[in-house]
Protein backbone atom coordinates (compact mmCIF):
# COMPACT_ATOMS: atom_id res chain seq x y z
CA UNK A 1 0.00 0.00 0.00
CA UNK A 2 2.30 2.49 -0.77
CA UNK A 3 1.52 6.47 -0.81
CA UNK A 4 0.81 8.89 -3.53
CA UNK A 5 0.56 12.09 -4.25
CA UNK A 6 -0.35 13.92 -7.65
CA UNK A 7 -0.89 17.09 -8.56
CA UNK A 8 -3.18 19.44 -10.84
CA UNK A 9 -2.16 23.31 -11.29
CA UNK A 10 -6.25 24.82 -12.20
CA UNK A 11 -7.11 28.01 -13.02
CA UNK A 12 -7.17 29.63 -8.98
CA UNK A 13 -5.74 26.87 -7.23
CA UNK A 14 -3.34 23.62 -7.45
CA UNK A 15 -4.93 20.70 -6.03
CA UNK A 16 -2.69 17.87 -4.74
CA UNK A 17 -4.06 14.33 -3.90
CA UNK A 18 -3.23 12.62 -1.60
CA UNK A 19 -3.80 8.89 -1.28
CA UNK A 20 -3.02 5.87 1.36
CA UNK A 21 -2.02 6.61 4.62
CA UNK A 22 -0.41 10.23 5.38
CA UNK A 23 2.52 8.22 8.21
CA UNK A 24 6.03 9.09 8.67
CA UNK A 25 7.34 7.59 5.45
CA UNK A 26 5.10 9.38 3.57
CA UNK A 27 5.32 13.04 5.29
CA UNK A 28 8.40 14.02 3.48
CA UNK A 29 7.12 12.92 0.20
CA UNK A 30 4.07 15.03 0.41
CA UNK A 31 6.31 18.04 1.87
CA UNK A 32 8.61 17.59 -1.25
CA UNK A 33 5.58 17.68 -3.85
CA UNK A 34 4.20 20.93 -2.23
CA UNK A 35 6.86 22.37 -2.46
CA UNK A 36 7.45 21.61 -5.96
CA UNK A 37 3.87 22.80 -6.44
CA UNK A 38 4.67 26.45 -4.42
CA UNK A 39 7.91 26.69 -6.24
CA UNK A 40 6.19 26.51 -9.51
CA UNK A 41 4.05 29.43 -8.81
CA UNK A 42 0.93 27.80 -7.48
CA UNK A 43 0.33 29.59 -3.34
CA UNK A 44 -2.78 28.67 -2.95
CA UNK A 45 -3.04 24.98 -2.53
CA UNK A 46 -5.48 22.51 -1.62
CA UNK A 47 -4.57 19.36 -0.68
CA UNK A 48 -7.54 17.08 -1.16
CA UNK A 49 -8.03 14.10 1.71
CA UNK A 50 -10.59 12.29 0.24
CA UNK A 51 -8.23 9.01 -0.20
CA UNK A 52 -6.10 9.39 3.15
CA UNK A 53 -8.57 7.01 5.87
CA UNK A 54 -5.09 7.44 7.93
CA UNK A 55 -2.91 10.45 8.95
CA UNK A 56 -0.53 10.32 11.98
CA UNK A 57 1.12 13.06 13.71
CA UNK A 58 4.27 12.75 11.32
CA UNK A 59 1.56 13.52 8.51
CA UNK A 60 0.22 16.41 10.49
CA UNK A 61 3.78 18.10 10.80
CA UNK A 62 3.77 17.73 7.14
CA UNK A 63 0.81 19.53 6.44
CA UNK A 64 1.30 22.19 8.92
CA UNK A 65 5.18 22.83 7.18
CA UNK A 66 2.98 22.80 3.70
CA UNK A 67 1.05 25.74 4.97
CA UNK A 68 4.05 27.59 6.06
CA UNK A 69 5.70 26.90 2.73
CA UNK A 70 2.06 28.62 1.09
CA UNK A 71 1.96 31.43 3.46
CA UNK A 72 5.43 32.53 3.19
CA UNK A 73 5.00 32.53 -0.60
CA UNK A 74 1.98 34.80 0.21
CA UNK A 75 -0.61 32.20 -0.46
CA UNK A 76 -2.52 29.36 1.39
CA UNK A 77 -3.11 25.92 1.97
CA UNK A 78 -6.41 24.33 3.09
CA UNK A 79 -7.37 20.75 3.13
CA UNK A 80 -10.57 19.37 1.55
CA UNK A 81 -12.83 16.16 1.76
CA UNK A 82 -11.27 14.93 5.12
CA UNK A 83 -12.51 11.40 6.61
CA UNK A 84 -12.91 10.38 10.15
CA UNK A 85 -9.52 9.58 11.50
CA UNK A 86 -7.75 12.73 10.02
CA UNK A 87 -10.96 14.59 11.47
CA UNK A 88 -10.23 12.86 14.89
CA UNK A 89 -6.06 13.58 14.67
CA UNK A 90 -6.76 17.23 13.57
CA UNK A 91 -9.38 17.66 16.49
CA UNK A 92 -7.44 16.27 19.29
CA UNK A 93 -4.35 18.31 18.41
CA UNK A 94 -6.57 21.75 18.24
CA UNK A 95 -5.23 21.85 14.75
CA UNK A 96 -8.90 21.58 13.07
CA UNK A 97 -8.68 25.23 14.05
CA UNK A 98 -5.33 26.36 11.47
CA UNK A 99 -5.89 23.59 8.83
CA UNK A 100 -9.43 24.53 7.53
CA UNK A 101 -11.50 21.38 6.35
CA UNK A 102 -13.56 22.49 3.15
CA UNK A 103 -16.18 19.21 2.20
CA UNK A 104 -14.22 19.52 -1.73
CA UNK A 105 -11.57 20.99 -3.18
CA UNK A 106 -13.66 23.26 -5.44
CA UNK A 107 -14.96 24.96 -2.63
CA UNK A 108 -11.76 25.19 -0.82
CA UNK A 109 -11.15 28.59 -2.24
CA UNK A 110 -14.34 29.32 -3.64
CA UNK A 111 -14.70 32.14 -0.88
CA UNK A 112 -12.26 34.17 -2.32
CA UNK B 1 -5.99 -14.36 32.97
CA UNK B 2 -8.36 -12.59 30.34
CA UNK B 3 -8.69 -14.32 27.52
CA UNK B 4 -7.23 -13.28 24.27
CA UNK B 5 -9.73 -13.34 21.33
CA UNK B 6 -7.66 -12.16 18.31
CA UNK B 7 -3.73 -11.75 18.22
CA UNK B 8 -1.12 -10.15 15.76
CA UNK B 9 2.76 -9.21 15.99
CA UNK B 10 5.38 -7.84 13.80
CA UNK B 11 9.48 -8.05 14.79
CA UNK B 12 12.18 -6.48 12.60
CA UNK B 13 14.40 -4.39 12.04
CA UNK B 14 13.26 -0.47 13.27
CA UNK B 15 12.80 1.54 9.68
CA UNK B 16 9.62 2.93 7.78
CA UNK B 17 8.82 -0.49 6.35
CA UNK B 18 8.25 -1.73 9.80
CA UNK B 19 5.35 1.35 9.94
CA UNK B 20 3.86 0.37 6.84
CA UNK B 21 3.68 -3.46 7.96
CA UNK B 22 2.61 -2.81 11.45
CA UNK B 23 -0.09 -0.66 9.99
CA UNK B 24 -0.91 -3.76 8.05
CA UNK B 25 -1.12 -6.45 11.35
CA UNK B 26 -3.55 -4.03 12.74
CA UNK B 27 -5.88 -3.85 9.72
CA UNK B 28 -5.34 -7.94 9.66
CA UNK B 29 -6.55 -7.85 13.57
CA UNK B 30 -9.63 -5.90 13.01
CA UNK B 31 -10.21 -8.39 10.01
CA UNK B 32 -10.16 -11.37 12.77
CA UNK B 33 -12.28 -9.12 15.02
CA UNK B 34 -14.56 -7.64 13.15
CA UNK B 35 -16.88 -7.11 16.60
CA UNK B 36 -14.00 -4.24 17.38
CA UNK B 37 -15.99 -0.56 17.05
CA UNK B 38 -14.91 1.39 14.20
CA UNK B 39 -14.26 4.16 16.61
CA UNK B 40 -12.22 1.48 18.95
CA UNK B 41 -10.10 0.66 15.74
CA UNK B 42 -9.30 3.76 14.81
CA UNK B 43 -8.34 5.18 18.13
CA UNK B 44 -6.06 2.14 18.74
CA UNK B 45 -4.64 2.03 15.36
CA UNK B 46 -3.49 5.51 16.15
CA UNK B 47 -1.68 5.11 19.17
CA UNK B 48 0.07 1.89 17.92
CA UNK B 49 1.18 3.64 15.00
CA UNK B 50 2.44 6.44 16.94
CA UNK B 51 4.66 5.09 19.40
CA UNK B 52 6.15 2.41 16.92
CA UNK B 53 6.87 5.86 14.89
CA UNK B 54 8.20 6.95 17.98
CA UNK B 55 10.92 4.46 18.40
CA UNK B 56 11.53 4.34 14.42
CA UNK B 57 12.43 8.57 14.54
CA UNK B 58 13.80 8.60 18.28
CA UNK B 59 15.45 5.30 19.62
CA UNK B 60 18.50 5.17 19.42
CA UNK B 61 21.07 1.80 19.58
CA UNK B 62 22.30 0.99 22.98
CA UNK B 63 25.62 -0.67 21.40
CA UNK B 64 26.66 -1.97 17.82
CA UNK B 65 23.22 -4.23 17.85
CA UNK B 66 21.09 -2.09 15.61
CA UNK B 67 16.88 -1.11 17.62
CA UNK B 68 14.71 -3.91 16.42
CA UNK B 69 11.05 -3.37 17.28
CA UNK B 70 8.20 -5.71 18.40
CA UNK B 71 4.86 -5.22 18.29
CA UNK B 72 1.88 -7.53 20.06
CA UNK B 73 -1.30 -6.43 20.06
CA UNK B 74 -4.05 -8.37 21.35
CA UNK B 75 -8.30 -8.06 21.59
CA UNK B 76 -9.24 -9.11 24.94
CA UNK B 77 -13.40 -9.73 26.33
CA UNK B 78 -13.71 -5.41 26.99
CA UNK B 79 -10.29 -4.00 26.16
CA UNK B 80 -7.51 -3.46 23.27
CA UNK B 81 -3.80 -4.13 24.70
CA UNK B 82 -0.89 -3.58 22.44
CA UNK B 83 3.26 -3.76 23.76
CA UNK B 84 5.31 -1.93 21.51
CA UNK B 85 8.82 -2.37 21.96
CA UNK B 86 12.34 -1.00 21.04
CA UNK B 87 14.86 -3.79 21.48
CA UNK B 88 18.69 -2.55 21.68
CA UNK B 89 17.85 0.43 22.32
CA UNK B 90 19.17 3.05 24.72
CA UNK B 91 17.06 4.67 27.84
CA UNK B 92 14.66 7.49 25.71
CA UNK B 93 16.25 11.03 26.08
CA UNK B 94 14.13 13.06 28.52
CA UNK B 95 12.67 15.25 25.52
CA UNK B 96 11.30 13.23 23.21
CA UNK B 97 9.13 11.87 26.26
CA UNK B 98 7.03 15.27 26.30
CA UNK B 99 3.58 14.63 26.33
CA UNK B 100 2.33 18.42 25.84
CA UNK B 101 0.65 19.30 22.87
CA UNK B 102 3.47 22.28 21.35
CA UNK B 103 2.32 25.42 19.72
CA UNK B 104 0.14 25.50 16.83
CA UNK B 105 3.36 26.36 14.52
CA UNK B 106 5.33 23.02 15.20
CA UNK B 107 5.87 20.23 12.99
CA UNK B 108 6.84 18.05 15.66
CA UNK B 109 6.24 16.81 19.07
CA UNK B 110 2.22 15.40 19.21
CA UNK B 111 2.92 11.83 19.48
CA UNK B 112 2.27 11.51 22.60
CA UNK B 113 0.58 13.88 23.71
CA UNK B 114 -1.99 11.82 21.34
CA UNK B 115 -1.35 8.60 22.17
CA UNK B 116 -2.47 9.56 25.66
CA UNK B 117 -5.62 11.39 24.40
CA UNK B 118 -6.59 8.22 22.21
CA UNK B 119 -5.73 5.52 25.15
CA UNK B 120 -7.20 4.24 28.17
CA UNK B 121 -3.76 3.87 30.18
CA UNK B 122 -0.48 4.65 28.88
CA UNK B 123 2.77 2.63 30.58
CA UNK B 124 6.55 2.86 29.85
CA UNK B 125 8.73 -0.01 30.98
CA UNK B 126 12.47 -0.65 30.48
CA UNK B 127 13.64 -3.84 31.55
CA UNK B 128 17.36 -5.32 29.81
CA UNK B 129 18.04 -2.53 27.03
CA UNK B 130 14.40 -2.98 25.95
CA UNK B 131 11.88 0.21 26.10
CA UNK B 132 8.25 -1.00 26.19
CA UNK B 133 5.28 1.00 25.64
CA UNK B 134 2.05 -0.94 26.97
CA UNK B 135 -1.23 0.83 25.77
CA UNK B 136 -4.67 -0.28 26.85
CA UNK B 137 -8.05 0.97 25.97
CA UNK B 138 -11.54 -0.47 27.00
CA UNK B 139 -14.12 -1.22 24.57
Amino acid sequence: MQMQFSYEVKDTYAEVKSVGRLNMVAAPKLREVVNEVVAGGSNRVVVNLAETNFMDSSGLGALIGCLKAARQAGGDLRIAAVQPQVKMVLELTNMDRVLTAYPSAEEAFGDD
Amino acid sequence: MTDVIARRGFHGPSTGEAIESIHNELDALWDDASFVPDMDRMTFATAVIEAAANIVQHALPAAEKPVEIDVDISVRPSRLVARVSAFNAREPFADDMQASMPDSEAESGRGLALIEALVTTVTFERQDGTNTWILTRNT
